[in-house]
């Protein structure tokens, strides 16, 4: 209170050695920040928490070097909206991992992420699922296994589409495209590497940088060039958090891919007259740009009728999956996801449509509690579905 | 390959690693001795006990009774409590004296801890979490059965270049034996305990009750299509000595504490028999439940992708399974 004198217990502790760790994890990032509080204002959990996300705070208390910590450190899905507004360009995910650093240092972590590396480590994957089981997908696909000098592509597929029954059909979607227009691809099968994005977004920076290595290491003995990431979070770890693999490599998001397939002319399709919306995944249409790609496909599709949602392209309204969210639990009461099929559903669309598997496993769940009308499918899928001229799912 | 520390022509006996607790050994403890009396007894070689503490010359006489003919034995204050460095330190240096051909640990906590240490110090191969040990016919080698990845494969796993041939063996796996009156041999073991092992000092034990849902053999679980009753699965679950666990949806619903939620989010579970009742089989979910050793889905839905994980299917209305089920096993 004003003009009483404080006590003992109320004096704040700074530690030097917290700042310093802070600074040298987010590459000195944390130091920018003036607290102006526009990331607090534009953070989406204000939508649906009655406190706000305190990001302006968690920075100041870390420029500080007070405790930084607790449930709200975790909450962060990284969905990067706050950077898009930050008047000094601050990396703010950047730091928010780096203070996820911190806290496994101290061990101060939500109960079951130790489990998620563990199963990274063990299992090759964060889902604790059989390494024998990671190309099951495929099977009756008769997809080969990758090899530079018969194939242009290697479709890396990922931990959570191999093992996700629901994100399997994007996979085999993919497979069916890539076939219609010729595509010589090939898969690693079951020694395709975790690409480390559950680490790193947990705040396991130097174990991602490990997987990293691991995987880059794997690319270059394979001879991959071309590589097709099914999930933007991959993609973002191949094109941003990855040494260099060589000088042909080059990765891209499917829907940048199969958006030069179309312009190509070699993927045509049949009508489809549906009423679609588009989901822009956080790591796809804000953090890489990659918005027109997804919708160029979708409008290549005739009689598909394509709306936006208020929220779209790098203004995208995060689904609640990103930043290791898809590993801690969200009270029903507020998901993001829940905002954002509401808002897909006022469009009229029959169909929200994304293109990354953590989107689809929160925008179905959601879909689901809420009882909308409302189909959630993946641009592929759409994609794959209008070679053949198929039905209303 | 890395150079075995004594060859296996040396190797003989089996020993079996006791804990205890309290004033008595744990019940991992006693099914090994009973499991490596019959390895023991087949092979026409000893079996050893070896046992670490303070005071606690009183378990020898409880590892004869269970089948131990020797047991080696450490009595020294820094062995009061667990810790891996002077345990570790007095195993391996009663191992390299004595050199066995066998050496089983309970797949417990601090059994798996210092069995991980134990074969790296000693340069030997390490088996974990077997559900079945047996000789190779013809070689004499242990082969220690494991249920690798998911449970989809039975392993048999062998050790055949390094001594002493080590495996861990989850609790329950064997049958306890019934103790007998007999006496066998005692040996003390000396402890000579470096500065580097004793870094670690403990101050407080805790012990944290698991979740009902984690250590329960058998679960009920319920998910969106009991449309929250879960009255049925309760009655099951209880006449099957088991509990009651969920989905996300179900918990989400309000149906439910969250503190029985099985999934990614949820806790991870290991039962013996699941019973899925009306869940579709989510992946977040079906995570959750992947170790279970039989998993039965009940689900209206023959599309539901539970099925796909399921070893038994059964497509009907759970409202109708579950109270027959409910009333053969009351009628017995």
């Amino acid at each position: 209170m004003p003009g009483e004198p404080l006590q003992a217990d109320q004096a704040l502790l700074l530690d030097d050695e917290l700042w310093e760790q802070v600074v040298r994890a987010s590459d000195g990032m944390a130091s920018l920040c003036y607290q102006c509080g526009v990331c607090t204002a534009t953070c989406p959990w204000g939508l649906v928490l009655k406190e706000p996300l305190n990001v302006r705070r968690l920075i100041r208390r870390a420029q500080l070097g007070l405790e930084v910590g607790g449930d709200a450190l975790w909450l962060c899905t990284t969905c990067g909206l706050c950077e898009l507004s930050c008047p000094r360009q601050v990396a703010i995910s950047q730091v928010m991992l780096s203070l996820r650093r911190v806290a496994w240092r101290r061990r101060q972590v939500p109960r079951g992420l130790s489990r998620v590396l563990w199963d990274i480590q063990f299992d090759g994957n964060p889902w604790g699922s059989p390494p024998s089981h990671r190309s099951a997908w495929a099977r009756g696909l008769d997809v080969p296994q990758f090899s530079a000098t018969d194939h242009q592509v290697l479709y890396y597929v990922g931990c959570t589409v191999a093992y996700d029954r629901r994100a399997q059909r994007v996979a085999r979607a993919l497979v069916s495209l890539f076939r219609a227009a010729a595509v010589p691809f090939g898969i690693l099968g079951d020694d395709e590497p975790c690409c480390g994005h559950a680490a790193r977004d947990l705040g396991q920076l130097e174990y991602a940088r490990h997987l990293a290595q691991q995987g880059a290491e794997i690319f270059r003995r394979a001879g991959v060039r071309t590589l097709v990431a099914t999930s933007p979070h991959c993609y973002d770890m191949f094109s941003r958090h990855y040494p260099p693999v060589s000088d042909s490599f080059r990765p891209l998001h499917y829907t940048s891919f199969l958006a030069q397939l179309v312009e190509e002319g070699r993927l045509c399709f049949r009508p489809l007259p549906w009423r679609v919306t588009f989901h822009d995944p956080c790591y796809l249409g804000r953090r890489h740009g990659v918005v027109g790609e997804p919708r160029r496909i979708l409008r290549a599709i005739p009689q598909l009728e394509l709306k936006e949602m208020a929220h779209t392209g790098p203004k995208t309204l995060c689904c609640g999956g990103g930043g290791g969210r898809m590993w801690l639990e969200t009270e029903a009461h507020a998901r993001l996801s829940h905002l954002r099929v509401e808002e897909a559903a006022a469009t009229g669309a029959q169909v929200l449509v994304t293109a990354c598997p953590h989107c689809i496993a929160c925008l179905e769940d959601s879909v689901k509690l809420r009882g909308l009308p409302l189909r959630v499918m993946d641009v592929a899928e759409v994609a794959a579905a209008a070679l053949a001229g198929g039905e209303m799912p | 390959m890395t150079k075995p520390l004594y060859r296996p022509e040396e190797a003989q006996g089996v020993w079996v690693y006791l804990e205890h607790v309290g004033k008595e050994l744990t019940p991992v403890s006693r099914q090994l001795l009973g499991k490596a009396r019959e390895l023991a007894q087949k092979k026409g070689v000893h079996l050893t006990g070896v046992l670490l503490g303070h005071e606690i010359s009183h378990l020898v006489e409880e590892a004869w009774a269970y089948g131990a003919d020797v047991v080696l034995w450490a009595d020294h204050p820094a062995l009061r409590r667990y810790v891996t460095g002077p345990y570790a330190r007095v195993v391996a240096d009663a191992v390299l004296s004595y050199k066995p051909d066998v050496l089983l640990l309970g797949a417990t906590a601090n059994g798996r801890d210092l069995a991980g240490r134990l074969a790296v110090r000693l340069r030997t191969g390490l088996t974990a979490d077997c559900v079945d040990l047996a000789w190779e016919e013809g070689s004499g080698h242990l082969v220690g059965w494991n249920t690798g990845f998911g449970g989809g494969i039975m392993a048999a796993i062998l050790c055949p270049y390094h001594r002493p041939q080590m495996a861990t063996v989850r609790p329950g796996v064997f049958p306890t034996p019934q103790p007998q009156p007999r006496r066998g041999e005692e040996v003390r073991l000396p402890v000579h305990l470096q500065e580097a092992d004793l870094q670690v000092e403990v101050e407080e034990e805790a012990l944290v009750p698991p979740a009902g849902i984690m250590s329960a053999q058998v679960l009920v679980v319920g998910g969106r299509g009991t449309g929250g009753q879960f009255d049925p699965l309760w009655e099951l679950a209880r006449l099957l000595g088991g509990e009651v666990g969920a989905t996300r949806v179900a918990v989400d619903e309000g149906w439910i504490e969250r503190e029985r939620q099985i999934g990614q989010t949820g806790y991870v579970v290991r039962p013996k028999l699941a019973i899925v009742c009306g869940a579709s089989g989510a992946f977040q979910f079906t995570v959750g439940l992947q170790d279970a050793e039989t998993i039965v889905a009940i689900n209206i839905d023959k599309e539901a992708p539970i099925f796909e994980q399921a070893d038994y299917c059964v497509v009907d209305d759970l409202f109708q399974v579950v109270p027959a089920l409910v009333r053969i096993i009351k009628e017995g």
